[in-house]
């Protein structure tokens, strides 16, 4: 224990300041607070007091035992020799033209890594601690390789996955020099194992149908000693993978010669396998392949990133295909890392799908499912009159998909109607995530432009940089209105414009409406004049008089006061939707319910409409909206 | 769908040694070696972080990026430094602490290669760029674009101060624990435990062997129903501690080895 102490405080020279990292969480603490129940955080009033104190002694008592910057970077050059394990590394690209030989067919085409991912945490990893003997048996022999690699999973190769494994004994989870240096592996069997990685790898089924195994290693004389049991008949398990992965219609059209080709192929094995092979599944599909997708008209632009509207030739499917330049000189644009790194993860009906991501040299696309409109254009096309009974729907759906957002401690930040898509079913989802953040610990100021300023809550327009869900409400409350006054709440051009417009309808902040305002630099320096507050039946007098304390309670100036998206679904606004609404699973979409139907906007002509649909049946070309002024150039599906 | 990159664009400036393609030399390696390297690039990360006045959390966040990705692939076939570059400067992406892409090629370049003169030319500088480009994609996929993980520092914190309050003033502030705890949490990111465990059950592991190097004990522990570790988490054995425990101080013994 001594021998560790005396190595820990060598350590903890080198550490970057305590007291920084100290301070730096405890801002988060406010925040965090309310979710400290689950966070195993023992909720006894009497403890939560004296936090703050505690803290500040750490902070203090940090900073004594802290080294000036200089010493540690000292201290860890000396230490910083160069031993001959350098030697033995081979640079990222000199590796490459190894990977010439696992080129095939003369095709540009270039397999990820030599063996990237063969492993996952629940797979034995004997394939990745001997690459090199690996990769020597392999030599000489053809091997397939993807065409692209379909990246909703780990990286694995596709490839890889089609053959059944062997049977294990009780060693197998160790890895094989382990095993070798135990002794308990004998020659024989390790060849057995490394001739099973080159089965796997022509195990692959090729493109034309055949399966490769029978052709170049069949002088090998390999067998695997599997057994396999069927439990499935292999179609229905399939299509059953698939669309309940990526929430398809149950009547994919899976292409014939694909179903064909499965039947051939040898058969699923049972068990752990089952996730790797759908997704070799979903890649021989054709998920992931850019020659799966035709390209239809071009929906948008944005600063880095093109939306086309597009077709699935799988599925028959409309989707938007967001395609993300990346010549960009930071590398791939931080909000695409975020936006795909959240979307995969969320999974709701009120949110939209990412189906599939796909990667070409050039760009990187995302496929979304396909919405028809955003709000902003449904709104525009009932010439902004909306049914009150359809904005009470879309209100609930909203705040659905965000109540899940911000139980994952996802914040939006970006709310405003053309993020808001809308199908033909009156389905709300919301988009572009490429703000959002996953909220974990709240270390450092957000940066302060990130809501399109008319849906920009007051205390961020005030220069507030450390702020919580309570930042997506008060967009939804300027939604809310939107949609039933038909004209937004607060066009401003400016911030100033901005806040003066939302101040002369709530009326000028005061120390009972806004305690937070009295000590901003910025509210005293802007100077506003005094205004009463409008009442909101004024604004918007189409809205009953549920609707108008839920919209009050959303458009709260301190931020704290703001209703959570939680408690406003249960808004009795909302009581005339019925009880069953609230119990419905996450993936259910509230139109499920017989009682939940969308009504016929008054504003909206049309003659081309059957039954209660309101929109067309045929999606209208959504051509790039005029943005206003101070919006995010930034453009989704 | 092509490759990111072709060789042509490649450039070796990260890695100090020319081309080892040699199998019999590559088959040399050793898991023992293996662990070593990445001690050593991840103590190279965290001084260009350092140096970077990154914070804890993207800190930790390029850790475990530089880890989950060569606990997928092969430590030979790429420039451990060159990913550890990347890491870093995709970990300031997604954890929101924007660093400039020259700022990090030029800091990791003067870490690394220390007698040599600063980064001048400007080609190289841009082949650096591009190299990073390509191979943070690389990461990303290899990850699955699932570049977030939980990191136990929010609950470390938690712990902290519900502790402070539970143990006697006069200990508390006689001894560094809270110094010790956090000092540990960050260095057991040079290896792969961080991997291996929930966020909760490392901060209470490094709890209790902070505690543990001081001699403290928790008042009133041994009477107590509940042990304290429960309290903070409720799923973790006393067990799963010490193998937690053992695994950091492997993490200490590589130290040593260096």
């Amino acid at each position: 224990m001594k021998k560790i102490k005396r190595r820990l405080s060598l350590t903890l020279r080198g550490g970057r300041g305590v007291d920084e990292s100290l301070s730096e969480l405890a801002e988060s603490m406010n925040i965090e607070e309310s979710n400290a129940k689950d966070n195993g955080w023992p909720s006894r009033s009497g403890k939560q007091k004296g936090s703050s104190k505690a803290l500040s002694k750490a902070e203090s008592a940090a900073i004594v035992t802290l080294q000036p910057l200089m010493e540690v970077e000292g201290s860890l050059s000396k230490k910083q020799q160069l031993g001959p394990n350098i030697s033995r590394m081979v640079s990222f690209f000199e590796g490459e033209p190894k990977l010439s030989k696992h080129f095939i067919r003369g095709k540009q085409h270039y397999r990820t890594m030599p063996s990237l991912a063969r492993k996952s945490k629940t797979e034995p990893d004997f394939f990745l601690n001997d690459g090199a003997s690996f990769r020597t048996i392999d030599k000489g022999r053809r091997m397939r390789k993807s065409e692209s690699d379909s990246f909703f999973d780990e990286g694995t190769k596709a490839s890889d996955k089609l053959f059944p494994i062997p049977t294990i004994d009780s060693n197998f989870n160790l890895p094989l020099w382990r095993r070798l240096s135990k002794g308990r592996m004998k020659t024989a069997d390790f060849h057995s194992s490394s001739r099973l990685c080159i089965v796997h790898e022509n195990a692959r089924l090729g493109s034309d149908g055949e399966s490769d195994q029978t052709s170049g290693t069949s002088n090998d004389d390999v067998h695997s000693p599997v057994k396999l049991r069927h439990k499935y008949p292999l179609q229905r398990r399939l299509s059953e993978d698939i669309t309940k992965r990526l929430s398809l219609p149950a009547d994919i059209h899976l292409p014939d010669n694909f179903l064909e080709k499965r039947s051939l192929s040898p058969p699923f094995p049972e068990g752990r396998l089952s996730r790797r092979m759908r997704r070799a599944s979903l890649h021989e599909i054709g998920f992931g392949k850019m020659e799966s997708y035709t390209k239809l008209d071009k929906l948008g632009e944005g600063t880095y990133a093109t939306v086309f509207k597009g077709k699935s030739k799988l599925t028959d499917n409309l989707v938007a295909l967001k395609e993300i330049r990346l010549e960009h000189e930071e590398g791939a644009p931080c909000t695409a890392i975020r936006e795909v790194s959240l979307l995969k993860d969320l999974k709701h009906a009120n949110i939209v799908t990412l189906h599939d991501i796909i990667h070409t040299e050039k760009s990187l696309t995302l496929v979304f499912e396909y919405l028809e409109k955003d709000l902003k254009q449904y709104m525009d096309d009932c010439g902004n009159i909306m049914s009150m009974t359809n904005v009470k729907l879309f209100l609930y759906q909203l705040l659905r998909g965000l109540n899940y957002c911000h139980r994952r401690r996802i914040l939006h930040r970006d709310l405003k109607p053309q993020n808001l898509l809308i199908n033909e079913k009156g389905e709300l989802k919301l988009a572009d995530f490429g703000l959002a953040r996953a909220k974990s610990v709240p270390t450092k100021t957000y940066s302060n432009e990130v809501v399109t300023l008319w849906y920009r809550p007051p205390d961020v327009l005030l220069g507030s940089t450390e702020y919580s869900t309570p930042i997506d409400m008060w967009g939804v409350g300027c939604i809310f209105y939107e949609m039933s006054a038909g004209r937004p709440l607060f066009p401003g051009s400016t911030v100033e414009d901005e806040l003066h417009l939302i101040f002369k309808t709530l009326g000028t902040p005061a120390a009972e409406t806004w305690p937070g305002a009295m000590t901003n630099e910025d509210f005293l320096m802007y100077n506003f004049p005094h205004y009463e507050p409008e009442p909101l039946v004024n604004l918007a007098p189409r809205l009953e008089a549920d609707g108008q304390d839920l919209a009050s309670k959303l458009l709260q100036y301190e931020a704290k006061w703001r209703i959570s998206a939680e408690e406003a679904m249960k808004h009795p606004y909302f009581n005339t939707l019925g009880p069953r609404i609230h119990k419905l699973p996450d993936t259910a979409s509230i139109f499920t319910l017989d009682e939940i139907r969308l009504a016929k906007d008054p504003g909206y002509k049309s003659s081309s409409v059957g039954s209660s649909a309101t929109m067309p049946r045929v999606p209208t070309s959504r051509s790039a909206i005029s943005e206003p002024p101070g919006m995010c150039e930034e453009f989704l599906p | 769908m092509a490759a990111p990159m072709r060789p042509k664009d490649y450039h070796t400036l990260m890695s100090k040694t020319t081309k080892t393609g040699d199998p019999s030399r590559r088959r040399r390696s050793h898991h023992g070696d293996e662990e070593l390297v990445h001690f050593r690039i991840v103590r190279f990360m965290m001084e260009s972080g350092i140096k970077l006045r990154m914070t804890s959390v993207p800190m930790a966040t390029a850790a475990i990026i530089y880890h989950r990705f060569f606990s997928i692939c092969i430590l030979q076939d790429y420039d451990p430094y060159l990913i550890g570059m990347t890491a870093i400067s995709l970990a300031s992406k997604v954890e929101e602490e924007h660093l400039k892409i020259r700022d990090v090629i030029n800091v990791c370049y003067r870490t690394r290669h220390k007698d040599k003169p600063p980064l001048e030319s400007q080609t190289e500088l841009a082949d650096l760029r591009q190299a990073m480009a390509s191979c943070e994609l690389l990461i990303m996929r290899v990850l699955g674009f699932n570049v977030t993980k939980e990191l136990p520092h929010k609950y470390l914190l938690h712990y902290l101060k519900s502790l402070g309050d539970w143990i006697d003033a006069s200990v508390w502030d006689r001894t560094p624990i809270r110094d010790t705890a956090w000092a540990m949490l960050r260095d057991l990111y040079h290896g792969k435990v961080c991997l291996q465990h929930e966020a909760q059950h490392l901060a209470v592991a490094v709890l209790y062997f902070s505690l543990l190097c001081f001699g403290i004990e928790v008042p009133l522990n041994n009477q107590a129903e509940t042990k304290w570790w429960k309290v903070f988490s409720e799923d973790i054995t006393e067990e799963e501690i010490k193998n937690i425990i053992e695994q950091i101080m492997d993490v200490y013994d590589l130290e040593q080895r260096l």
